[in-house]
């Protein structure tokens, strides 16, 4: 019997105005499963998913403006979060405290993400380089200057190797992280890419871009294996599922939509938002996909397995 | 087949040379509509002519805005406004046309209209940042400062490559949420000073009026008096570095800082 995509749960009024960024991480400890949404109204919003609902943990004040992009570290502790304050501030999930608050200069802080080993953050800049900081220091560590222009995006790869950005001019750059050597400039789209995401098995790199289409890459050889087209506006946000075989994307076009990356087919279309949708993520197992955007709402659909 | 009504409407008034142009012409079409296959799709058709008018609408519609544009920059601002109105008749659907009328009422001080229009543009466009900014310069100069800051940090969402967003619009912005927060602080620190001039605390139990305590309270409530003075001389001033400061009136030439260049404040949108 087939299981079928269905919304699970909806969080109506989640925030004071819209949300720009979400996140689904799983805590190593006890196993139980964090969100964190960031919007601008300044907030980061901690919420713990158990018996099938959201539950309001923190709220982290700090921020003096909007939040633009937040990641949970891989064990599920620490939480970045980036704003147009040009702050990176890391926040304890179990206490709801602020650990650290970097200052990354004026426009420096756009996407963030951490390292797989979660010992560094990866955040764009205005100048086209990649700031890698350090969690334990807090300080800029190093930094890998694709000599283009704003980054919008950033992906590590899960095994580690790779770091992908996405630039407002629709350059996609993959560097060697362990070389810290540029490998791959690929000019893929004309229009910003919003995001960009590696498949667990690494070999996959899929861009979302306001031209409105996804591409995937084939990240070793830099090859385009696939445009796609389906949504009727930009492409905000996309994440590839742990199953490795499916990711999702959104859209200003209100919707949410899943892909199967073998075939690059639409599986399923969720038209549940108000207004644009700004995140999207998959949970660690890949059996729920977490929205967020505009209406202030987050949902949580069901995925069959 | 032949029940056109226009025949007999025609009447004597009417050419006789006309009406014979147009019996022919509509002979002609009857007979090509003969021809053609029967079932005619009459929907298609009338859509088609719905476009043709929309096209023409559209053409006139760039021809208004371009005059208008031109009218703004000759300085000549109420009568581009006329231009685009009439352009936004045509097609009132055009966000370009309310987002140039908006720059032209903040120019002209006309506040809320301007606020008005650059919403409509927003609406039309939520995704245009350029929509976003003058929506925030409009309702900057009504005084919506918290709106604005909100607006331009849409637009920087939208576009953060924009150095102007960040380094006129918002940063002005916040330098004047500063200064209304630190005005209002201000205020209430007067508001409290003064209270407490009034009803002192020191002369709420009874008390000997020869006594010590008497003296005690009178010199509290001059002490008193004095800070608010001297509260009340004082103004809340913003450096050029967006630092609030609060400075004794009349210290010092006035230090308010200028607002960011406008030189490019008009903008043809080419879209």
């Amino acid at each position: 019997l087939l299981f079928q995509y269905s919304i699970l749960f909806k969080q109506e009024h989640a925030h004071d105005d819209a949300i720009w960024t979400a996140a689904w991480g799983k805590s190593e400890a006890d196993g139980t499963e964090t969100i964190i949404t960031g919007s601008l109204d300044d907030m980061v919003k901690v919420w713990k998913w158990s018996d099938e609902k959201l539950e309001l943990q923190w709220t982290l004040e700090g921020h003096q403006l909007g939040v633009v992009s937040v990641d949970i570290s891989h064990n599920g502790a620490i939480a970045a979060s980036s704003s147009l304050d040009a702050h990176i501030r890391l926040w304890d999930l179990e206490s709801g405290k602020q650990i650290k608050s970097m200052d990354a200069g004026p426009v420096d802080a756009w996407s963030v993400a951490f390292s797989p080993d979660s010992k560094h953050i990866a955040t764009g800049s205005h100048h086209g380089k990649v700031n890698i900081f350090g969690v334990e220091s807090g300080k800029k560590e190093y930094s890998l200057d694709t000599r283009g222009k704003f980054i919008l995006s950033i992906a590590y790869s899960p095994d580690g190797k790779y770091l992908a950005s996405g630039a407002i001019d629709g350059i996609i750059n993959i560097f060697d992280i362990a070389t810290g050597k540029l490998l791959h400039t690929l000019e893929g789209h004309a229009m910003p890419i919003r995001s960009l995401t590696f498949s667990p098995d690494s070999q996959l790199l899929v861009t979302a871009s306001d031209d409105g289409y996804i591409k995937i890459y084939d990240v070793q050889h830099a090859n385009l294996a696939g445009t796609l087209s389906g949504h009727g506006s930009w492409v905000l946000n996309v994440a590839f599922s742990p199953d490795n075989t499916h990711f999702v994307s959104s859209s200003s076009d209100k919707s949410v939509k899943v892909w199967d990356a073998g075939s690059r087919a639409c599986i399923n279309t969720f038209f549940d938002h108000q207004d644009q949708v700004w995140s999207v993520k998959y949970n660690s197992n890949g059996s729920k996909i977490i929205s967020a955007g505009d209406d202030r709402a987050i949902h949580i659909y069901d995925c069959p397995m | 087949m032949a029940s056109f009504g226009w025949k007999r409407k025609a009447g004597e008034k009417v050419s006789k040379s006309m009406v014979q142009h147009f019996v022919a012409e509509t002979e002609k079409a009857e007979e090509e509509g003969s021809n053609q296959d029967e079932d005619v799709d009459w929907l298609q058709v009338t859509k088609k002519r719905r476009e043709v008018l929309l096209e023409d609408c559209g053409a006139q519609s760039r021809r208004l805005k371009d005059e208008g544009a031109q009218l703004a920059e000759q300085g000549r601002h109420w009568e581009a406004i006329k231009k685009w109105d009439e352009a936004i008749h045509l097609t009132p659907d055009n966000p370009v046309l309310y987002e140039m009328k908006s720059q032209v009422l903040s120019i002209l001080q006309e506040v809320f209209p301007a606020v008005e229009a650059a919403e409509m543009a927003q609406k039309l466009r939520p995704l245009w940042w350029e929509g976003w900014q003058t929506l925030g310069r409009a309702q900057l100069n009504l005084g919506e400062v918290d709106l604005a800051v909100r607006s331009f940090q849409v637009a920087i969402h939208l576009c953060p490559s924009e150095q102007s967003l960040w380094q006129d619009d918002l940063a002005w912005a916040r330098t004047l949420q500063k200064q209304h927060l630190a005005t209002k602080e201000k205020m209430q620190q007067e508001e409290e000073a003064r209270k407490q001039i009034l009803s002192a605390p020191e002369l709420e139990e009874d008390f000997d009026f020869e006594s010590d305590e008497v003296l005690a309270a009178c010199e509290a409530i001059a002490e008193r008096q004095t800070k608010y003075e001297e509260l009340k001389k004082t103004s809340v001033v913003i450096d050029a570095d967006g630092n609030v400061k609060n400075l004794v009136a009349g210290e010092g030439t006035s230090a308010s800082p200028l607002p960011p260049s406008k030189e490019q404040f008009i903008k043809v949108r080419g879209l």
